[in-house]
């Protein structure tokens, strides 16, 4: 019973989390651009340019759905799709700025694009894993108090259910 | 019949996919309808993509030259190297301070381009520079052009440092017809221009509203 309030909870703070880092950057796209490109990603302006346009409103849009608690499941898996592999180039990035300043790891501080501007590494990465660990509880199927539609697929194949079985008794 | 043990992970997969789905289209009609939406065809860095430097502050002290072999060059440094390779011409804060005094620069022979945000621009910049935004030229070609095409020297800047939009700036007002010649791009930027004691102009063009800092 408390755990699934604290998922309730950390799923809130999961969606508010990716609502404020998404319209932090989509109200400065350019800045955003600039951050991305830093991590030498991509070689096409195409595919830069899209990558930093789309990111932002994505974030945004998953962030709205765990605050009503749509699709929650389904949402968590494409914020781990995020999280992941942003932890690791950012992490990356670190270890060549450790390396080119000579550094201690926890030092380094930069901006790595997240929306919260200039940030100590560790603390970067210390989030990154809570917000991982959230979306792996949600992906457990937690957090299903207070949801407006939780699971988008049993809606879905129970209404195909209903219109096979209707079919079948037209026949 | 059992049922399917991998159906709830499948169900999963396809709501996650429904939800890339959506959010890919609604992220891409937002960035089309949102009046700061990036132009997805356009090449926002005219001097190439690739940006080796690291653009980072460390808590602790500067690369030590001594355990290496060769210092490492600073951004300002890099950014020198890049702008020769792109046949660009540069001028130091000693250079910009003459040409800012020179009687040429009121008569509009000489003009100072401002390749930093609106926000930026508006909290200080050269007096009299013209505010160019390269990420946005649409907004700011059209008055900027005029003022170009009738000046004989041109000196782009930013925010000195690794900053490279007077790059860009300068490389987008040759793409559309500036002589190369004419264009100067100080490395130095706003910063050292205020380091040096110079003045600055808040808000519009010409507003008058100047600042001195002392050295």
């Amino acid at each position: 019973m408390a755990a699934d309030t604290f998922a309730v909870l950390a799923r809130w703070l999961l969606g508010a989390v990716f609502l404020y880092l998404g319209l932090n950057k989509a109200l400065h796209p350019v800045e955003f651009l600039k951050l991305v490109r830093q991590y030498d990603l991509v070689q096409s302006s195409l595919l830069l340019n899209s990558i930093a346009a789309a990111l932002p409103w994505f974030e945004i849009f998953c962030g709205l759905l765990l605050l009503a608690g749509v699709a929650v499941r389904g949402t968590a898996v494409m914020l781990i799709v995020m999280l992941v592999p942003f932890t690791v180039i950012v992490f990356r990035r670190a270890l060549i700025i450790q390396s080119a300043l000579a550094i201690p790891f926890c030092a380094v501080k930069f901006d790595c694009g997240c929306g919260t501007g200039e940030v100590f590494i560790c603390r970067k990465l210390l989030e990154n894993c809570l917000l991982i660990l959230f979306s792996i509880w949600l992906l457990a199927g937690y957090g299903r108090k207070l949801c407006v539609r939780h699971t988008l697929m049993s809606c879905i194949a129970k209404t195909s259910l209903i219109k096979e079985g209707r079919s079948n008794g037209s026949i | 019949m059992a049922p399917d043990r991998w159906q709830p992970v499948r169900n999963v997969l396809l709501e996650a996919l429904l939800v890339a789905a959506a959010g890919i289209v609604l992220a891409f009609g937002a960035n089309l309808v949102s009046p700061r939406g990036l132009v997805l065809t356009r090449n926002y860095f005219p001097a190439g993509i690739s940006r080796p430097v690291p653009a980072a502050t460390g808590a602790g002290s500067p690369r030590d030259s001594a355990s290496t072999n060769l210092p490492a060059p600073s951004p300002a440094q890099m950014l020198a190297a890049r702008l020769k390779e792109q046949g660009l011409q540069t001028v130091d804060g000693r250079q910009a301070a003459q040409l800012f005094h020179d009687l040429r620069f009121q008569q509009g022979s000489i003009a100072f381009i401002d390749a930093r945000d609106e926000q930026q621009y508006r909290q200080g910049h050269i007096p009299g520079a013209c505010e160019f935004d390269p990420y946005y030229p649409e907004k700011y070609l059209p008055t900027v052009l005029p003022v170009c095409q009738a000046a004989e020297q041109i000196v782009v800047y930013c925010n000195g440092g690794d900053c490279d939009d007077s790059e860009s700036a300068a490389i987008l007002l040759r793409d559309v017809g500036i002589a190369n010649r004419k264009l100067f791009v100080y490395t130095g930027g706003l910063p050292e221009w205020i380091t040096n004691g110079l003045p600055v102009e808040i808000g519009g063009r010409n507003s008058g509203n100047l600042r001195t800092t002392n050295k």
